[in-house]
């Protein structure tokens, strides 16, 4: 019953799509509230909760997440009513985008909520195939070559993850039987596992699989090429849902790495997120147009997120997975009004907005781009002091406490480049270029204004319990 | 029997990687899953394990049978470019597949030793799965990275059935369900391609 409400609002998607009354997709942003109804009952339900056997299982961590990427879920829905009013898109095209839509949200949902590892495989396997169709209704060359991008590079990645899932359960199954693939008993079995080299190996596998879905280190184009080529409501779901489902993964496989071998699992995921924060803070700086800019920032915040979990700093990594959530679609969605005089005007881009919609979608975006680059009261400002605050209390109590210290400092330093040019840019939107007239539409500001009242949420003290909890 | 059918699989992808011509590749790829069908079966049988062989029996129908029929006639729709000539030229090739050969066997030498039995099998799966890579990374067109694509789902079916003795059955129709949505959605971005193809 649960699961079905879960999918309810995405299954009514699917099948409003099929309908060419022109109202009908009206009804698609209404339906979408409708998740929020069993998220709060999962709230109030003992943890863990389950929903589908063994199989789909809601404890407190992906019942937060889930609740993020529905609000986000929500958030599209909304500034999806207007997409025709900024780009061209064909209605036959449309209704498909709303379909694969749906499809993304149900294998997502699946996904976030699995608590067994081939589950979660299938589910994001799902929303990556049919996130390839959303990226094609945009009816250009560079579209059509990015949606095979896409599917080919998002293919290996998925692979490797799957690859990396078949040798964690490998090394398990002596053990578990086929109960290997549940991570509950995996967690809980950790340090009994037969052949750790085995488990690290694939866990290993998998965590390059997932970190070249997010744009991570070698691919940190990748992903802004395909998120400049597609419409914007495309990066904000990429964002905000599909990078959620990613990361979960990465939280459950790293809590049992965690067991299996801390100092081997903390190595390689620092190592590896630093360069690829090195690598993205150059390329932001070099950043001409809005979408890469977020994209690439959003590809730096996700490395953040990665580094405080492994660092044990498990508040900070959820606060500003939260934050990140809400406000990277916001801004991507945002984009639509910003670049509706030109792709690369990122001078003035906040000027020309008249009325009180445009005085307060200019505002909320100020806001949001200071946000982002966690000016305080950012909750990402919060979840920054603690995660660092973190990472230098492992590396106090690390060997390697000097080399560990100056790697935190060489990675302030990138983070102010990345705050620099943020601000530069900002500057140039509020007080450069030409004042054109931009038109701003009530249901892309209203799913602005969700993403703002949840931000406030976030830091509200009961949130904030709840995180801990979590922890 | 089943080395000998492992031994196949990678002869199968080996000369994949050598074709130029696009229908010759798909018969390779149906080959290939074909093998890998059989194989399911024969371990199925010797295990007794009668998951394994609804799976062998599916790889067979729709990997061996139901998909090239599929890509031939998407090909035949679509006017794939049938002349499909590597970027990598054959000295190279010739060069650089034993070279893959021996460093995966080099580098599943820690894993094999953790697997009861079967135990060289992880390795000819790892190296399927680079050369699927390789077969990705040497065309230009689009139709042979998809074989390519789907040559590295039948590397890891292998070292799902090889590694852990077969997956849960939950999982292995999940795998198939993606497959064949996959195929749809390749099916919708040929939609409106042909000039790109």
């Amino acid at each position: 019953m649960m699961l079905t409400l879960l999918v309810l609002p995405a299954l009514i998607m699917f099948f409003v799509s099929f309908s060419q009354h022109p109202k009908a997709k009206f009804l698609l942003p209404v339906s979408s509230f409708a998740i929020l109804l069993p998220i709060i009952e999962l709230f109030v339900l003992p943890k863990p909760y389950a929903i589908a056997g063994s199989y789909l299982v809601a404890d407190k961590l992906d019942t937060y997440i889930l609740l993020v990427s529905s609000l986000v879920g929500i958030g599209v829905t909304l500034a999806l009513l207007t997409l025709d009013k900024h780009v061209r898109v064909t209605a036959k095209a449309y209704r498909r985008f709303y379909r694969f839509f749906a499809i993304f949200w149900v294998g997502l949902t699946v996904s976030i909520l699995a608590n067994h590892m081939g589950i979660y495989w299938i589910g994001l396997e799902l929303a990556t195939l049919s996130t390839v169709y959303m990226i094609k209704t945009n009816h250009t060359r560079a579209a059509h070559k990015e949606a095979w991008n896409y599917m080919i590079v998002g293919a290996i990645a998925i692979s490797l993850v799957l690859f990396g899932i078949i040798l964690m359960y490998a090394s398990a199954k002596p053990i578990l039987g086929e109960d290997a693939m549940r991570f509950d008993l995996l967690l809980s079995h950790a340090k009994e596992i037969p052949s750790p080299f085995l488990f690290e190996m694939g866990f290993a596998i998998a965590t390059v699989g997932m970190f070249v879905k997010m744009g991570f280190f070698p691919m940190n184009l990748w992903l802004a090429n395909i998120e400049r080529a597609s419409f914007y409501p495309v990066a904000a779901l990429f964002s905000g849902i599909l990078e959620s489902a990613v990361i979960i993964g990465f939280f459950r496989f790293s809590e049992i790495a965690k067991e299996v071998n801390y100092a081997h699992l903390f190595g390689f995921v620092f190592v590896y997120t630093l360069l690829t924060i090195f690598i993205v803070s150059f390329l932001i700086f070099r950043a001409k147009d809005f979408m890469r800019l977020f994209s690439l920032s959003g590809i730096e915040h996700m490395a953040l997120i990665a580094l405080f979990w492994v660092s044990g700093g498990t508040f900070a990594a959820l606060l500003h997975f939260g934050a990140h959530a809400f406000l990277k679609p916001a801004l991507f969605l945002s984009t639509g009004v910003l670049e509706s005089k030109g792709k690369y005007r990122i001078a003035g881009a906040l000027r020309g907005y008249h009325g009180k919609k445009g005085t307060l979608f200019w505002f909320l975006v100020s806001l949001f781009l200071l946000a982002i680059i966690s000016l305080p009261p950012s909750p990402m400002f919060f979840s920054e002091l603690y995660g660092f605050g973190a990472m230098i209390e492992t590396a106090k109590h690390s060997d390697h406490m000097l080399a560990m210290i100056a790697a935190i400092l060489l990675l302030l330093i990138l983070l102010s480049v990345i705050f620099y040019r943020f601000v530069a840019i900002y500057q140039s939107m509020k007080y450069e270029g030409k004042e054109e007239e931009k038109k701003v539409y009530t249901s892309e500001l209203f799913a602005l204004v969700i993403f703002a009242l949840c931000l406030v949420a976030l830091l509200l003290p009961a949130s904030l319990d709840y995180l801990r909890s979590i922890a | 029997m089943i080395d000998f059918l492992i031994g196949l699989f990678l002869a199968t992808l080996i000369v994949a990687l050598f074709t130029s011509r696009l229908y010759r590749l798909i018969l390779w790829y149906s080959m290939n899953s074909l093998i890998l069908g059989l194989l399911a079966l024969f371990m199925g049988t010797a295990l007794d394990d009668r998951a394994m062989l609804i799976t062998g029996i599916a790889t067979i129908l729709i990997k061996a049978i139901g998909i090239p029929y599929l890509l031939k006639n998407l090909g035949a729709k679509f006017h794939f470019v049938r002349q499909i000539q590597p970027e990598i030229k054959v000295q190279y090739a010739i060069i650089l597949i034993p070279a893959i050969l021996v460093f995966t066997f080099y580098l599943a030498e820690p894993i094999t030793h953790m697997i009861h039995g079967n135990a060289n099998y992880i390795a000819i799966s790892i190296s399927s799965l680079f050369l699927s890579l390789l077969l990705m990374m040497e065309h230009r067109n689009v139709a042979p990275k998809i074989i390519g694509f789907l040559s590295m789902e039948n590397a890891l079916f292998l070292l799902g059935i090889t590694a852990t003795d077969g997956m849960p059955m939950l999982v292995e129709l999940g795998i198939f369900f993606d497959l064949l949505m996959a195929i749809v959605v390749i099916n919708l971005l040929f939609h409106n391609e042909e000039a790109n193809l």
